[in-house]
C-alpha cells in the first residue's frame, strides 16, 4: 500500500465510524434489540390481559418452559415443523439444482423463456402468490379439482385442507414454487461462473466427466449451496403467512407449526409469556442449525476493508 | 459450461416454464374473465371471456384508494430512512475499522435470521407502550429497522468493489474526508444504492405479518392486508381479488426486472470470493 493508506481512517482512536453507525445502530437497537431482551424477559414472565393493563409482570421463572416441555402438544408440533421445513428445503433445493443444471444444456430460446418465467414467479408479492394458489384450490370452483376430474378421476367439490397431508402439500406447494426461482438462478449463475480453462486443463489431463465434476465443478459450488441450504432453512422454518391466509386466519390445530403454535399462544389465548418462551425455543433451534453459515458470513464482512 | 442442448434438457424446461408459469397465468386470465366465467364448476384453461368488470370491481371496492396510499407512504418513508442511514453505516464497514466491527457485523446478520413471527411478540408490546400501533409511522419504523440490517449488508458489497484509490487521491489533493466521501464515493455507490432502494421499495410492500398486527384500522391498512381481506365468513370474491392481486403485483415485477441481475450474483458473488 502506498504512503496514502495513512490518510484512511484506519486510526482506532478515530471517532468517525462510530458517528457513522450511530444513527442505524439506535434504530436496529431499539426496534430489533430491545423486543430480543424483552423476549427473553417475557418468557420467565406470567404475562397476560391483567399485566398489560396493570404494567407489572409475575416472575415465574422456568414455569413456562417446564409447562411446554410436559406439554405433548409442543412436541407434536415441533416434531412438525421439522418435518415440514425438512420437506420443503430438500424439495426447493433439489428441484433448483436440477433445473439449474438442465438449463446448461437446454437450447437459447427455451433458457431464455425459462429464465424468464422464473424472474417473473421470484417477482411474485408473497401474498399474491398466495392467493392464486388459494384460487386454484378452492373449494366450488378450482381448476386443479376439475383437471383432475376430466383425467377420470371423480373428486367432485373438493375441500382440500380438511387432509392435513393434502393440505400441507398445499402450503409447501406455494412456499416450494415460490423458493425454486432464486435457487435455481442463483445455481446457474454460479455454474457459468465456473472458469473455462480450469474444465479444458482438466479434460486435458485425462479427467472424465464424473472426476471434473468432482474435483473441479463441485468445490466451487459447495459454498452456494451451503449459504442456499442455509437460507432456505431460515426461511421455510418460520413459514407464517403461507398458513395463515390459506387457511383464512384460524389455522386448526393440526396445522400449527412452531410459528404458528407461538402467534395463536400470543394473541389467541393473551399467554404472552408462554408464547415467548415458545418463540425463543424456536431461535434457539433456527441458531442451532444455521450456525456454520452465520460463521462464514460474518467472516466474508469481517475480512473486507 | 454450456454444453449441446439435448431433448430431455429442453423438454423438463418447458415442462418446468409450464408448472412455474401456470399459477400467473391462472391469475392474469381469471381478472379478465367475467363473473359467470370465473365461477363456472367446469373451468377451462382457455379464457371464454375478456372483460374489465373485475378492475372496476376492485378499484370500487372499499379501501382500495386508502390502503394503495398507506403502502405508498409506509413504503417511500421506509426506503427514504433506511437507504439515508445504511449509506452512513455501510461506509463505515466498508471503509473504516474500528472496535466492535465484528460485533456490530455478527449483530447485522443475526438479526436478519430471527423469526419475523417471534419477534412480533415482544415488538407488539413494545409498539403499544410507545402508543405507536396503528399509526404510519409506527410502521414505517419498524420496516426500517427490519430492512436495514439488510440495506447495510448490500451496500457493503457495492462498496467493496470500488476501489479505494479515487478517495485516497481525493484525501491526498487535500479534500476533507467528508468531502471526499461526498463527492468522489457516493456518486460511485450510486448503482447501488438504486439496486439497494428498489430491493428495500419491494420487501415494504410485500411484507404483510407487520402490517397485520400493527394497523389494526380498516383505513390504516396497507395493500397486501386489504387483499389478505377479501376471504370472509360468507366466501371470496375471485374475479376481484385476481384483478387486485395482478396490480399488486405489477409494480414489484417491474422493479425487480430491472435489478434480478444484480442480486443474483450479488448472493452468490459472496460465497465465491470468501
Amino acid at each position: 500500500m502506498s504512503s496514502a493508506t495513512k490518510l484512511r481512517p484506519g486510526s482506532k482512536k478515530n471517532f468517525w465510524p462510530y458517528l457513522l453507525i450511530t444513527p442505524a445502530l439506535a434504530v436496529i437497537l431499539l426496534i430489533l434489540g430491545f423486543p430480543v431482551f424483552r423476549l427473553i424477559t417475557l418468557s420467565f414472565q406470567q404475562f397476560g390481559l391483567t399485566e398489560i393493563v396493570s404494567g407489572i409482570p409475575t416472575w415465574v421463572g422456568f414455569e413456562n418452559f417446564q409447562a411446554l416441555l410436559k406439554d405433548p402438544e409442543f412436541w407434536t408440533v415441533l416434531r412438525r415443523t421439522f418435518i415440514f421445513t425438512f420437506a420443503m428445503v430438500a424439495a426447493s433445493i433439489v428441484i433448483g439444482a436440477w433445473l439449474a443444471h438442465l438449463m446448461l444444456r437446454m437450447n437459447t430460446v427455451i433458457r431464455w423463456l425459462l429464465n424468464t418465467t422464473l424472474i417473473l414467479v421470484w417477482a411474485i408479492p408473497a401474498l399474491v402468490g398466495i392467493s392464486i394458489w388459494k384460487w386454484m384450490f378452492s373449494f366450488e370452483f378450482s381448476i386443479i379439482t376439475s383437471t383432475i376430474n376430466r383425467l377420470g378421476f371423480d373428486f367432485a367439490q373438493r375441500n382440500w385442507f380438511t387432509n392435513t397431508f393434502s393440505g400441507f402439500s398445499i402450503i409447501g406447494g406455494v412456499v416450494v414454487w415460490g423458493a425454486i426461482p432464486f435457487i435455481t438462478i442463483s445455481i446457474y449463475a454460479a455454474l457459468t461462473q465456473v472458469p473455462k480453462e480450469l474444465l479444458e486443463a482438466a479434460a486435458i489431463d485425462g479427467a472424465n466427466s464424473r472426476q471434473i465434476f468432482r474435483s473441479v465443478i463441485l468445490p466451487i459450488l459447495l459454498p452456494i449451496y451451503v449459504i442456499l441450504i442455509s437460507l432456505s432453512i431460515i426461511w421455510d422454518f418460520q413459514v407464517f403467512t403461507q398458513i395463515w391466509v390459506l387457511l383464512d386466519n384460524r389455522p386448526a390445530s393440526e396445522y400449527y407449526t412452531m410459528a404458528i403454535y407461538a402467534f395463536e399462544k400470543s394473541f389467541g389465548l393473551s399467554e404472552y409469556g408462554m408464547g415467548a418462551a415458545i418463540a425463543l425455543l424456536m431461535i434457539f433451534s433456527l441458531l442451532g442449525v444455521t450456525w456454520f453459515y452465520i460463521k462464514k458470513m460474518v467472516q466474508i464482512g469481517d475480512n473486507n476493508a | 459450461m454450456h454444453k449441446r442442448s439435448s431433448i430431455y434438457a429442453n423438454l423438463s424446461g418447458l415442462f418446468a416454464m409450464i408448472f412455474m408459469g401456470f399459477p400467473v397465468y391462472w391469475m392474469v386470465t381469471t381478472s379478465f374473465k367475467n363473473r359467470q366465467d370465473v365461477l363456472s364448476t367446469e373451468p377451462t384453461i382457455l379464457p371464454r371471456s375478456f372483460t374489465f368488470e373485475n378492475y372496476q370491481n376492485a378499484f370500487s371496492r372499499e379501501g382500495f384508494y386508502t390502503s394503495l396510499r398507506n403502502s405508498l407512504i409506509v413504503v417511500l418513508v421506509t426506503v427514504a430512512i433506511s437507504l439515508f442511514l445504511a449509506t452512513f453505516a455501510s461506509v463505515a464497514i466498508a471503509r473504516t475499522k474500528f472496535t466492535g466491527k465484528r460485533s456490530f457485523i455478527s449483530a447485522l446478520l443475526i438479526v436478519q435470521m430471527l423469526p419475523l413471527s417471534a419477534l412480533i411478540i415482544p415488538l407488539f408490546l413494545l409498539l403499544t407502550r410507545l402508543q405507536l400501533t396503528n399509526t404510519i409511522g409506527g410502521l414505517a419504523l419498524t420496516y426500517v429497522a427490519f430492512i436495514l440490517p439488510f440495506t447495510i449488508w448490500t451496500l457493503r458489497g457495492f462498496l467493496a468493489n470500488i476501489p479505494t484509490d479515487i478517495e485516497e487521491a481525493a484525501l491526498v489533493d487535500g479534500c476533507t474526508r467528508v468531502q471526499a466521501y461526498r463527492h468522489v464515493l457516493l456518486p460511485l455507490m450510486a448503482p447501488g444504492l438504486v439496486a439497494t432502494a428498489i430491493f428495500a421499495f419491494i420487501q415494504a410492500w410485500n411484507e404483510f405479518l407487520l402490517a397485520y398486527i400493527i394497523m389494526q384500522s380498516q383505513e390504516n391498512l396497507t395493500l397486501p392486508v386489504w387483499l389478505a381481506g377479501f376471504t370472509t365468513r360468507t366466501g371470496t370474491d375471485w374475479g376481484p381479488l385476481m384483478a387486485a392481486s395482478t396490480v399488486t403485483a405489477i409494480p414489484v415485477v417491474i422493479f425487480f426486472s430491472l435489478i434480478q441481475k444484480r442480486i443474483a450474483t450479488g448472493v452468490t458473488a459472496g460465497a465465491v470470493k470468501g
